[in-house]
């Protein structure tokens, strides 16, 4: 009896179709990199590019744009059109040219990403400064392939805080978190193609402002994302500057950044007062000092000389009425009634809000010279 | 008469018998419908709903201690008789049996949606409940020996979701109890799915070797599915924002898409393939009620013929009504209401139906 029961279900087995899913890799197309863009009558320009795995092609890339109305309708497109069925699962870049962004809600067109479940959600997103399709058509003689060379160079500039490192899938907190204002990396190709540093976006998707590299690493330190290196090169006015080679330069790298926020609600405004504790090295100083004897002193002015820097930070940043440091979520956890108010506002609230920062130095090293 | 004798569960077998049925399909969408309720104040009622289960698990102990050897259907032939006892086990089968239908759906259409989205649902179906039905057909032992070796096998798979936590922001759950209790309250209710399951032991109790263990062995498997439960929920708190968290059916599947390795990038593939053993370990224990208590209705033992035919009406049932998501999410709330009845008001009815019943039969025979 048991065995007839086991053979039987056996023998259904065999007479099943199959796993219907079945793709040979070959028939694959792996896209890297996609790119979304407007064209001059503001049409859906969507382009892919995908590596060829092929002795006999002679390019080692594959690169198509099509006019499309939604991106997942671009797929179909695609495939009339490559080699093989295209592939989202292994974009690793999502690049978005400067002009989507000057139109409210562009983030809808991203839907099928979030709900296909075959998309991945780690690709970086990148905001393009000119014309996507030409970045994408970019061959460049002294790099290897584009997706490869242009995801080591966001990678790695994201090591140095140069830029942010927004993945789809935190592009997508920044946009529903009502606390904070999404970031992304900005790209430019003008002859190379260069990381110019942050673009901030507000809640609605639409650009706001440009944070250039130096800028970044303050928006880094402010967002408390202290990974990663940092490296400041200052300029400290008391000390005695003339000639080309300007010489009251001093370069160092924070050995540990320690971030603290303190957060209050008066007089009908937000207050957030940083307090940043800072180790440093000192790795360049065009300047003659004797830091063994005066180093109080040179703490005090590179302190007085970052509080400066945020400053004009924050001024720029809540003039464009945009927050992207994230301190609404600070609202919510420390004054949640008074958030609760204003939270569908948060923007227009944090412009008004005061944001002061304390910074404490303390120099470690010197180097190794005097 | 010891009549389970034969097929003797140990101490360890019945815990993870019990966690492991509470462990299944409900984990992925729990924190979004924690998140709906309560917030991001959500985990404390994870911490309430583990209370809860601990109190109605004690009880249903309570009640059993009076009979070792009985299961719920034999229970309730010997209080009622052998009419209306029958008729009071039928829900019981219907329950179980629904149960086993519900979890097998939601993992079917998992499996469809994120691996085989063009394979008929009846060839996933088939795939996923024949190897099931070996270990349903064999009884308590062969059950316990797979729930505990499928745990050691597969508990390292929520240890992966830790590497989730570099990306988060704690900060989302400041400040802690932000509209009240109530929300957190009314939180517990509703996520009482992911949470089912000890109710088991009803039909395992008996099965267990060293009775005075039962209830360590209880709080044992409760608080390792709190682990798993408050760890998910927490990590999801902190990853997703608070304003973003219910936009996504289930958290943990987006959640698990972001973990990658350099040695594999899509590590969610990975998890969902492996934790198809931790979901059987979930619908068999309720497989083995409904055969059990199948068994005691008909008052013959044939559990291999009963456990085909379940199988073999689970993949007609599924021919006929090509079930969907919106469908298997109203039978989870079917479901979750049914529990609310089954697992913990209905052991204290029987509870104090058992005391008077007692003090009924002593007056008599004095």
């Amino acid at each position: 009896m048991k065995r007839i029961y086991f053979v039987c279900l056996l023998l259904s087995l065999t007479v099943l179709p199959g796993c219907v899913d079945e793709v040979d890799i070959e028939d694959i197309s792996l896209s890297l990199m996609v790119g979304i863009d407007l064209d001059e009558d503001n049409r859906l320009v969507i382009s892919s590019s995908s590596p060829v795995f092929n002795k006999e092609a002679e390019e080692k890339e594959e690169n198509t744009s099509v006019i499309a109305i939604t991106p997942e309708q671009s797929e179909g497109e695609f495939d009339a059109t490559i080699t093989a069925l295209s592939s989202r699962g292994k974009v690793q870049m999502l690049l978005i040219g400067k002009r989507v962004f000057q139109h409210k809600d562009w983030f809808n067109i991203l839907d099928t990403i979030y709900r296909n479940g075959q998309n991945t959600t780690l690709s970086r997103v990148v905001l393009v400064d000119g014309a996507v399709e030409e970045l994408m058509k970019f061959k460049p003689k002294d790099k290897p392939r584009l997706p490869v060379y242009l995801l080591k160079l966001i990678d790695t500039a994201h090591e140095q805080n140069l830029t942010v490192k927004t993945s789809l899938q935190e592009l997508h907190r920044q946009f529903w978190e009502k606390g904070e204002s999404p970031t992304v990396t900005e790209l430019k190709k003008d002859g190379e193609v260069t990381i110019t540093g942050t673009s901030i976006l507000n809640r609605d998707g639409l650009y706001k402002l440009s944070l250039d590299l130096d800028e970044t690493k303050w928006l880094r330190i402010l967002q408390n994302e202290t990974d990663g290196e940092f490296s400041f090169t200052i300029q400290l006015p008391e000390q005695p500057s003339s000639g080309l080679f300007q010489k009251n330069r001093m370069s160092f790298f924070p050995n540990a950044t320690k971030v603290k926020v303190k957060t209050s609600f008066a007089d009908d405004k937000f207050i957030f007062n940083y307090g940043i504790d800072m180790r440093i090295v000192v790795t360049e100083r065009l300047f003659r000092y004797d830091i063994m004897k005066k180093e109080a002193e040179l703490e005090k002015e590179i302190q007085k000389e970052l509080e400066k820097k945020i400053e004009q930070l924050v001024k720029k940043v809540q003039r464009a009425k945009v927050d992207p440091f994230g301190l609404g979520l600070y609202a919510r956890a420390y004054e949640y009634p008074h958030w609760k108010q204003v939270q569908d506002n948060w923007e227009d609230t944090f412009s008004k809000a005061e944001v002061h920062a304390k910074v404490k130095v303390k120099i470690l090293s010197m180097g190794s010279t005097k | 008469m010891k009549k389970y004798a034969a097929n003797q569960i140990t101490f360890l077998q019945f815990v993870f018998i019990l966690h492991g049925s509470q462990v299944g399909t409900g984990i992925f969408a729990l924190p979004r419908i924690l998140a709906e309720k309560a917030g991001t104040d959500g985990w404390i009622s994870v911490i309430l709903a583990w209370c809860c289960n601990l109190i109605a698990s004690v009880v249903i102990i309570k009640v059993f201690k009076k009979y070792p050897n009985d299961t719920l259907p034999d229970l309730l032939i010997r209080l009622f008789g052998k009419i209306v006892g029958r008729i009071l086990i039928l829900p019981i089968i219907v329950y179980f049996a629904f149960m086993v239908w519900n979890i097998l759906i939601a993992t079917m259409l998992y499996v469809k949606g994120w691996f085989l989205p063009m394979t008929p649902d009846y060839v996933v179906m088939i795939l996923l409940i024949v190897p099931g039905y070996l270990v349903a057909s064999k009884g308590a032992r062969v059950l316990g020996r797979y729930s505990e070796l499928v745990f050691y096998m597969t508990i390292w798979l929520f240890l992966i979701l830790i590497f989730a936590i570099k990306d988060s922001h704690w900060i989302h759950l400041l400040p802690i109890v932000k509209e009240g209790w109530l929300p957190i309250f009314q939180g517990v209710a509703a996520t009482i799915y992911p949470f089912l399951g000890f109710e088991i032991l009803f039909v395992i109790y008996p099965f267990l070797q060293k009775k005075h263990l039962a209830v360590r062995g209880v709080v044992l498997a409760n608080t390792i599915t709190l682990a798993i439960h408050l760890g998910i929920t927490l990590i999801s708190f902190a990853f997703f924002s608070p304003d973003g968290i219910t936009e996504y059916n289930e958290p943990v599947f987006n959640l698990l898409k972001v973990i990658e390795f350099h040695f594999i990038e899509r590590f969610d593939m990975v998890f969902l393939a492996l934790y198809l053993f931790v979901v059987t370990t979930c619908w068999l224990p309720y497989a083995f009620g409904a055969i059990l208590s199948t068994e005691i209705w008909l008052g013959k033992k044939n559990s291999q013929a009963i456990a085909a035919i379940l199988v073999v009406f689970i993949i007609l049932l599924i021919l006929l009504t090509h079930p969907s998501w919106n469908e298997s999410n109203k039978w989870t709330q079917i479901i979750n209401q049914a529990g609310i009845g089954f697992a913990y008001l209905f052991p204290f009815l029987l509870y104090i139906y058992v005391g008077i019943y007692n003090r009924f039969q002593r007056s008599e025979s004095k």
